[in-house]
């Protein structure tokens, strides 16, 4: 058996309380067929440097937590397989429009604060009915597709860190924020998209986007915030002109008793006293 | 709601410009072009043609919408600019009340000769 691959990982270090600039340290590890990157760092830490900090979780791009820019593109280090990359020395530096907590672990609250801020549930007016549900609310396929693809956002906050408006304007809501505005204002059980307009329409809002389309092809989900971004747009300006008011939430479904069968049941063409009755013999 | 509003204005008013812009290019520019359709407007770019030009009720209210149009679009888009690096609503204000200053100092300025030739 021939020696094992090796590659190299050079990883941007910074404690912003030890008060040293950030400067790149450099690891010499072994690559095994499928190895990803957040297994590369696990190596690391493991087998050469115990102090290197990174966060992850779910290691199947579920959890979001593993967002690193890896050889200047933003991905998620377990999404991402060395050898998919095709190259000798892996660069990883931690994403950048957030602050460093300490080598590769950013502070997410930015993120999490702006997706607070657009209400990201379903708002109907029957509050007692939202409070304490008595069934599902009722959903064609058809509405499912409407926003299926805006809701497999994992808040990794990579779009965030690949969009140039939100590096140059810290108060920008951000494509992460105003795509999931879009998923709950076009889902039909909703009922709140005047109510989290406001939070849209601001000077840092929705008209603020350059459509550079950077957080769509940075987003491992396939979520394409910038689309969202641009149906958000057409939504806001229907409704500034006064069209698409029409739809009402769907409502909640009936208990089963109230419902009405599609087909009606077949009457028994053997009634059970007939079938039991027999013939005498002979 | 507001920002919607000043974005479609803002599209309404893109496209007014191309309009606008194009027939006002047409005119000074493309005079040769237009005798040879059999229009002849004269020298369009003279002093005298200017004056005449602004002696006449339909060219006055063109130039002064135009005028208007270029300045909406124009101070508006770079109010958009600025706002991305003012990251205080103080500033934001401040920003908006100059701009907006600058524009009514614009169009008064650009408005008074041609609106006292008109006057008479």
């Amino acid at each position: 058996m021939g020696e094992a691959k090796k590659i190299k990982f050079r990883i941007q270090r910074y404690n912003p309380e030890n008060g040293v600039a950030p400067y790149m340290d450099e690891f010499v590890i072994p690559v095994t067929r499928g190895m990803t990157v957040l297994d590369g760092l696990f190596y690391i830490k493991e087998n050469l440097d115990n102090s290197l900090a990174f966060r992850s979780s779910c290691r199947m791009a579920i959890c979001g937590s593993c967002a690193v820019v890896i050889n200047s593109f933003p991905h998620l280090a377990c999404h991402t397989q060395i050898a998919e990359l095709r190259v000798s020395t892996l660069e990883l530096k931690p994403v950048p429009n957030y602050a460093i907590i300490k080598d590769l672990v950013v502070d997410l609250s930015p993120l999490f604060q702006k997706h607070r801020a657009i209400k990201p549930y379903l708002i109907r007016s029957e509050r007692e009915e939202m409070d304490a549900p008595s069934a599902e609310f009722l959903q064609t396929p058809q509405e499912l597709e409407a926003y299926l693809q805006f809701s497999y956002c994992v808040k990794c906050g990579l779009c965030l860190a690949a969009c140039p408006t939100a590096a140059s304007d810290r108060l920008f809501l951000g494509p992460q924020a105003i795509a999931q505005c879009y998923r709950y204002s076009s889902d039909s059980r909703d009922d709140g998209a005047e109510e989290r307009f406001p939070a849209v329409d601001g000077d840092h809002g929705l008209w603020r986007c350059h459509l550079a389309g950077a957080c769509s092809e940075a987003c491992p989900k396939g979520v394409d915030p910038a689309f969202a971004i641009q149906l958000l747009k057409r939504l806001r300006v229907s409704r500034a002109l006064g069209l698409g008011r029409g739809r009402r939430p769907t409502p909640v479904a009936p208990p089963p008793t109230a419902m009405q069968p599609k087909l009606p049941v077949p009457e028994f063409t053997v009634k059970p006293e007939t079938a039991l009755r027999r013939e005498p013999e002979g | 709601m507001r920002n919607t509003y000043l974005w479609l204005l803002q599209l309404v008013t893109g496209g007014l410009i191309l309009l606008f812009g194009g027939t006002h290019m047409v005119l000074m520019h493309l005079d040769d072009i237009l005798g040879f359709f059999g229009i002849d407007i004269g020298e369009p770019t003279t002093w005298a043609s200017m004056m005449d030009r602004a002696g006449r009720g339909f060219w006055l209210a063109f130039y002064i919408i135009f005028l208007a149009l270029v300045l909406y679009h124009g101070l508006n888009g770079l109010r958009g600019i600025i706002l991305e690096l003012t990251p205080s609503p103080r500033m934001e204000r401040l920003v908006t009340g100059l701009i907006l200053a600058l524009g009514i100092i614009a169009f008064g300025l650009g408005i008074y000769v041609p609106a006292q030739l008109f006057a008479g």
